[in-house]
């Protein structure tokens, strides 16, 4: 995050404090501490003799534990303290901090040291949205602990905090006074568990709980061997390792393990604000990863899975097979003043899920999970002919059924303007957009697969490929814009098109749907200069009415998106092209260390020659973390078939060879390689970059 | 109506068989509080063959609430999972088989502008 925060995560409990490691939350100062969408901690300042202390450092250890080098005194340029602190804090159940206090001085010297804490217990909507609290807060003092409370009927949430050392409670905070020696020190680990509390049947969390250093040290053994686990990638340009690398220590962080998934992970959404599941961005994901960690992906298809839809609720727009949109814990949907307890509108995910599962197995084998999971991929191909079809048409369309907290766009492009006609103006409800029913195909196609290897009925199989062909079929003479080659970004209610040019072209191809025959006019469309900016594919096309190189969805590159069109480029045989947009994104990564952000500019990467970052893009954002992954294995042209990887490098100019090691699947482990060209007159620039002259 | 728990359970009962439930194995027990009184309800899941009984036995999973709150739940008035978020339905054990379980409970009564198809 910017503005010179500090956050630190485990699952989805995370600090987000000052680079002094203090926390003073308001409305416009986003900081706590976070667990289950709730604000545990919203006040936590240490002062020494009543002042607040200076930064000099901090170390970010790993992305759960950090170090804060402070010093006393505040509002001079001039620091010469003889007195100094160190804070290291640790994410676990709760977090926890041990404090340091060095005296290097001859004499000693005597303080007050003290630490303010209150909790405000606000809802991760409320910091937000700015929502007044219902319920109310207890805070008292138990067995040298101080535990911070709210309470709403039969909803209870705790923070309770304790000091190794022994200092004095009041309900604001501790205090320690203490005489440290000449070259002395004096420490404490403080520890804050949160607590959720359910109608006095769940107890508080026993005090000190799996927290400490002992977590911290076994969450680096995970870490570790994470990384050991994943494949090794060798390569002549240094860029691409260390961002490979990036990617796979931040798709660690934002690994997020829900109740129901049996100790075991799937990937969050972003960090920090959207550590929970997302159907839509968990499933992109764990396709991006599947080469390098595929248990992501199964433990995706078992979450999401158990969770599907099973009832018509209006609120939360659920319908039997449909599979969630987002899940979250807070107090807003307890009181269902959201609906994300879970929410179902989500457009995309349900042929997703089918797509993924079909993909999973491939890789990996594993038809035992196919089996396991074939009620819930049939419940989603009912979905798609059933309650998704709600024009009549033998399309997806959406329509959200809460008018009042549920999300109008329900496609991954899901702010309010980013489905529009060439003339700027927006259509009205139902609106089928193009890429669902390219998932929908793909759904199809593969399901055909699954149904015909996996499940042993021929008859569905049967049936879903002529499904498949027909709504090909259709597809292709309704979205097709004749005049100008591409595929419209949508149909209206009325079955108009929806016209403009969008990225949703490159996902068109990923899926399968373009005929042969229109492949080539919409790959030119996505190299071309409307769409192509150098670094990636812009959302909406340059020219466009509602086109913004900074607007959400309406100009921006999203790495994700590019990813995969350049899988879908590969898909239809155009490698260069698919190899050139690779080339711009990992570029691109270059410039952010190796961790793309969420979005960033349309600019002209001629004109401005860095790719400007999107305001508020969040970061790191699971499915750019998974950019670099897919586009590693579009570069090599990695595809399963039977019980093979076949590999066909087609590598961007500027990397002469290129290694994945280790690569598991239903082969055991195995190795690709790929030489590439090296253009050796290129002129030397102050950074090795690969795609900066445009094709 | 106030007895919409005993009916869900004896549906469940009589049914004998819950698509939704292939696949799963295990048992819940559903405590349901009235004042002093604690009325227990075992389910034993089959891949989707249920038993329903009172037996007083250990299970892999277990939810416990006030019965005035259940016979909503029975009635789709109340969301389950809602209800476990706010701590009015305390949940223990096996996740996975009680999300697999609140699958059974139906959606809100009248449910506008959506058509089962």
């Amino acid at each position: 995050m910017s503005g010179g925060l500090v956050q630190i995560l485990d699952g989805n409990t995370f600090v987000v404090s000052d680079d002094r490691g203090d926390i003073e939350a308001s409305l416009t100062d986003p900081t706590g501490l976070f667990s289950f969408d709730t604000r545990f901690l919203s006040k936590w300042v240490l002062t020494i003799d009543g002042e607040r202390l200076n930064a000099l450092s901090t170390d970010d250890l790993h992305y759960f534990e950090t170090r804060f080098f402070l010093v006393p005194g505040t509002g001079t340029v001039y620091v010469d303290s003889k007195v100094f602190v160190i804070r290291q804090r640790a994410v676990g159940n709760g977090f926890h901090e041990e404090l340091t206090i060095l005296n290097h001085d001859d004499q000693p010297v005597d303080m007050t040291v003290r630490i303010d804490a209150a909790s405000d217990f606000a809802d991760l909507f409320e910091v937000k949205d700015a929502l007044e609290k219902k319920g109310t807060y207890k805070t008292r003092i138990e067995n040298n602990e101080l535990v911070l409370g709210y309470e709403r009927e039969t909803f209870a949430r705790a923070t309770r905090i304790g000091s190794s050392a022994t200092g004095r409670i009041d309900k604001a905070g501790i205090t320690f006074k203490l005489r440290i020696e000449p070259h002395g020190e004096w420490k404490t680990s403080l520890d804050v568990v949160t607590a959720q509390v359910a109608s006095g049947v769940t107890h508080n969390r026993t005090k000190h709980a799996k927290n400490g250093r002992r977590g911290a040290s076994s969450m680096m053994t995970n870490l570790e061997r994470w990384l050991a686990a994943a494949p090794r990638v060798e390569c002549d340009w240094d860029s691409l390792k260390s961002t490979y690398r990036r990617s796979l220590v931040d798709l660690a962080a934002l690994r997020f393990s829900p109740p129901v998934g049996g100790g075991r992970s799937l990937p969050a959404a972003g960090l920090p604000w959207f550590m929970t599941m997302f159907g839509r961005d968990s499933i992109f994901t764990s396709l991006q990863a599947l080469p390098f960690t595929p248990e992501l992906a199964r433990t995706t298809l078992e979450v999401l899975g158990d969770w599907q839809g099973s009832r018509v609720d209006d609120f939360r727009d659920e319908d039997p097979g449909r599979i969630l949109h987002e899940l979250r814990y807070g107090e807003l949907p307890a009181f269902e003043q959201r609906p994300h307890s879970p929410y179902y509108g989500s457009a995309d995910a349900t042929p997703l899920y089918v797509v993924l599962l079909d993909e999973y197995e491939r890789w990996t084998g594993d038809t035992k999970l196919v089996r396991e999971r074939e009620r819930e991929a049939r419940a989603a191909l009912d979905w798609i002919d059933g309650y998704a079809d709600l024009c009549d048409n033998g399309y997806i369309s959406y329509k959200r059924r809460n008018e009042e907290t549920g999300l109008e766009n329900q496609c991954w492009k899901d702010s309010w303007d980013s489905i529009s006609y060439r003339d700027g103006r927006l259509p009205g409800f139902p609106r089928a957009t193009c890429e669902l029913q390219g998932y929908a195909y793909d759904a199809k196609v593969r399901g055909a697969r699954l149904a015909r290897s996996v499940w042993k009925d021929d008859a569905l199989a049967k049936r879903l490929e002529r499904e498949a062909a027909d709504l090909k079929r259709r597809f292709n003479r309704d979205f097709w814009v004749a005049d100008e080659g591409y595929f419209a970004l949508a149909l209206d209610a009325d079955g108009n098109q929806v016209d403009a040019l969008s990225s949703n072209n490159g996902h068109l191809l990923w899926s399968g749907i373009v005929d042969a025959s229109k492949a080539k006019s919409v790959a030119r469309h996505l190299m071309g200069p409307r769409l192509f900016s150098g670094w990636g594919i812009r959302t909406l096309a340059e020219g466009e009415g509602r086109y913004n190189p900074i607007g959400y969805h309406v100009g921006t590159v999203w790495p994700f998106d590019s990813s995969f069109v350049a899988w879908g480029l590969r898909r239809y045989g155009f490698k260069d092209e698919a190899a050139q947009v690779a080339a711009g994104l990992l570029d691109a990564a270059e410039f952010f260390e190796g961790r793309l952000p969420e979005a960033f500019g349309g600019y002209e990467r001629s004109v401005t020659r860095y790719p400007v970052q999107y305001p508020t893009a969040c970061s790191p954002q699971a499915w750019s973390t998974g950019a670099p992954l897919l586009l590693l294995r579009t570069m090599l042209g990695l595809e399963p078939l039977g019980e093979h990887l076949i590999v066909d490098p087609v590598l961007p100019a500027g990397i002469g060879h290129l290694e994945v090691l280790d690569i598991p699947g239903r082969w055991g482990r195995i190795d690709a390689f790929g030489r590439g060209r090296v253009d050796v007159d290129a002129p030397k620039g102050l950074r090795r970059q690969l795609g900066a002259a445009r094709a | 109506m106030a007895d919409a728990s005993t009916q869900f359970f004896e549906g469940l009962g009589s049914r004998g068989h819950e698509a939704h439930l292939e696949g799963a194995n295990g048992t819940l027990r559903i405590e349901l509080t009235n004042g002093k009184k604690t009325e227990r309800w075992l389910v034993s899941v089959d891949d989707g063959d249920v038993a329903v009984s009172h037996r007083n036995d250990t299970a892999d999973s277990t939810l416990r609430t006030r019965r005035d709150l259940f016979d909503g739940i029975a009635r789709g008035e109340v969301n389950a999972m809602a209800a476990v978020l706010r701590g009015a339905l305390a949940v223990e054990g096996d996740w996975e088989l009680i999300v697999l379980f609140q699958r059974l409970f139906p959606g809100p009564p009248v449910a506008n502008g959506a058509t089962a198809r």
